[in-house]
């Protein structure tokens, strides 16, 4: 087994809005002897839009989180698929092209920083998938999810583009089916696990996130899932946060609970679902939980 | 080998009909043979009403653009085995967001009224007709001027499978195309028509654009360089724009991102006030994220310095004869 120790970047989101993603990720990976390390230096990746604003910024300041990553002398490990695929793209592009590596090192060095191109960036869900591994993950599991239907939502930023992330295959993921199977549940497949949640435009045109949210929702309810699992903090705000909304926009009550990956391995290794923070959920899994 | 291809078809029945169902034809396949030579193969040799578009044959024109697998490809460019060997099937589409005329051919019409609206040709304003190409200034757009019109990222892209009227983003890369070229005269002008509602800031972000794309013209690029340009133009009078200026202050102030000045400043104030009712609901579960109290990245002068040095080495760019 890799030694499984990580820089951990949680993201803004779970640092606030989806907080009970972290904290559960925290007793989760303590309790799989896995190491967490702190990045109290770490900014923002940008989300994407940092990229729409100045590719060469956007470049630099996600730089700045890899040098401090490889003065820890680790790889990144996120809890939120969209760090991981703005983070991958910029480490791509600079691992492809010396000459903007360069450059990025000139100002990086302006701020006593450097970087030479050596960190990987990884997420939780490829964490247990691959570096903890299926075998080892099943071992802990001592409350089997076996009677729970659940649906994989990959979300775009786990998958795509997959020149830069290149884990799971963006035509045949395996990788949350197999963890869901592994915790003793039963995966869901359905049109929607491996599209887009909406987020990227819920403050930019909220009729088109609330649709892609509720048909997300609706596509996997009609398969017969009892609940989602997302490994995406994004992901969870649109499908659970604002599931409300998306309700409303189509007319139809959908009422499907959203796990974060976390909780669901946690459930699984027989934590609670108050350890879980489950209480913070907008629509409750109160009902689906044994 | 035998491989057997699932092929949806539909006829129309009347003028705007168009029922499909799925029909099944096993082929004799061989090594290195294309889904377009099995499709070929089976109007040849077992149905000759089956329809499909091809020409090239090699990649170059872009007819037989199709959904194999669930996914958006060109069936000259796809082999056969290896692709069922991965996915265990074989099931032959029309494009998706496209509306079937008859069994794999769809109707292109909206496809090049999106085309249209992006005024896909040069429109120079007084000496710029003249402006010097560098190979640099060719580099920018070459991706864009790549793509064979083929409509594999108009299939995929998530975007538009909701919203009909969104530009999406094969228009996007052919507007690239134009507001990239050093000899464009109307750039600000174009900027501010993608600006528009249904236009280049209601992008998704999916990136299957950029991952299905045949010519790897990865559109999500070209739709952020648009973004970059119009944010550099000073066109960011829109939700898109004011979305980008946020995320780009909470950066700079506090090292991260501040959802509650995200929200306002791209809503407005009206806006906001209208979000207060569901605020309170996510507040019940401790959801609601609160400015005042949100905690500065160590190092922050790092940041600044960033920032700092990537302005001044813009604005030395801007110096340059």
């Amino acid at each position: 087994m890799a030694e499984l120790k990580y820089a951990y970047y949680p993201g803004c989101a779970s640092q606030s809005m989806t907080i009970e993603a972290n904290d559960t990720t925290r007793i989760v990976a303590k309790a799989l002897g896995i190491e967490l390390h702190e990045m109290p230096r770490a900014n923002c990746c940008g989300a994407g839009l940092l990229t729409d604003y100045d590719y060469p910024l956007y470049i630099a300041l996600n730089a700045r989180i890899f040098a401090e990553a490889e003065q820890m002398g680790m790889d990144i490990m996120t809890i939120c698929s969209t760090c991981l695929m703005v983070m991958s793209t910029a480490n791509r592009d600079l691992r492809n092209d010396p000459a903007l590596l360069e450059r990025t090192n000139e100002v990086l060095g302006k701020a006593g920083l450097h970087y030479s191109g050596n960190v990987g960036i990884k997420q939780l869900l490829w964490v247990l998938a691959e570096d903890v591994g299926l075998a080892e993950l099943g071992k802990r599991v001592v409350k089997p999810l076996n009677w729970l239907k659940v649906a994989p939502f990959y979300g775009c930023h786990s998958l795509r583009p997959s020149d830069a992330l290149g884990f799971d295959d963006p035509m045949k993921p395996k990788s949350l089916e197999a963890v869901i199977r592994t915790l003793g549940a039963e995966s869901v497949e359905y049109a929607g696990k491996t599209k887009c949640c909406g987020f990227q435009v819920d403050l930019v045109t909220e009729e088109t996130a609330e649709e892609m949210t509720a048909k997300r929702l609706i596509e996997a309810k009609d398969r017969g899932a009892d609940c989602m699992v997302t490994p995406c903090p994004f992901c969870h705000i649109n499908l659970d946060n604002y599931q409300g909304l998306s309700e409303k926009r189509v007319s139809r009550k959908i009422n499907v609970p959203v796990f974060h990956l976390a909780q669901l391995v946690g459930l699984a290794m027989g934590l609670t679902p108050h350890e879980m923070g489950l209480s913070r959920h907008l629509v409750s899994p109160e009902r689906i939980i044994r | 080998m035998k491989i057997r291809f699932r092929i949806r078809r539909c006829s129309p029945v009347e003028k705007s009909e168009c029922e499909p169902y799925f029909q099944d034809y096993d082929v004799e396949v061989s090594g290195g043979m294309t889904v377009l030579e099995a499709l070929l193969k089976i109007s040849d040799e077992s149905d000759p009403t089956l329809v499909f578009r091809k020409s090239c044959r090699s990649a170059i024109c872009g007819s037989c653009a199709m959904t194999i697998n669930g996914f958006s490809r060109l069936a000259c460019a796809t082999q056969i085995i290896p692709e069922y060997e991965k996915m265990g099937a074989m099931v032959i589409e029309p494009l998706k967001n496209h509306s079937p005329q008859k069994d794999l051919a769809v109707d292109f019409a909206p496809f090049w009224k999106k085309i249209e609206r992006v005024t896909p040709y040069l429109t120079p304003a007084g000496e710029s007709i003249k402006a010097p190409v560098t190979k640099d200034d060719e580099a920018a757009i070459d991706a864009s001027q790549r793509c064979i019109m083929c409509g594999c990222c108009n299939s995929e892209c998530n975007a538009l499978e909701i919203d009909p009227r969104f530009v999406a983003p094969a228009a996007l890369a052919k507007a690239w195309r134009f507001v990239g070229d050093v000899r464009e005269g109307g750039a600000a002008k174009r900027l501010a028509r993608l600006s528009e509602e249904h236009g280049m800031w209601d992008c998704v972000r999916c990136v299957h654009c950029t991952e299905f794309c045949p010519k790897h013209v990865a559109p999500l690029k070209e739709i952020e360089l648009l973004r970059s340009r119009a944010m550099k133009e000073g066109v960011t009078d829109n939700r898109g724009a004011r979305h980008v200026e946020s995320m780009v202050d909470s950066v700079k102030r506090v090292g991260r991102l501040d959802e509650a000045s995200m929200t306002f400043r791209t809503l407005g104030f009206l806006r906001s006030l209208g979000m207060i009712p569901f605020g309170i609901r996510m507040e019940m579960h401790g959801k609601m994220p609160f400015p005042i109290i949100f905690p500065k990245i160590e190092k922050m002068e790092e940041i600044k310095t960033i920032f700092r040095e990537m302005e001044e080495g813009e604005e030395k760019e801007e110096k340059k004869p």
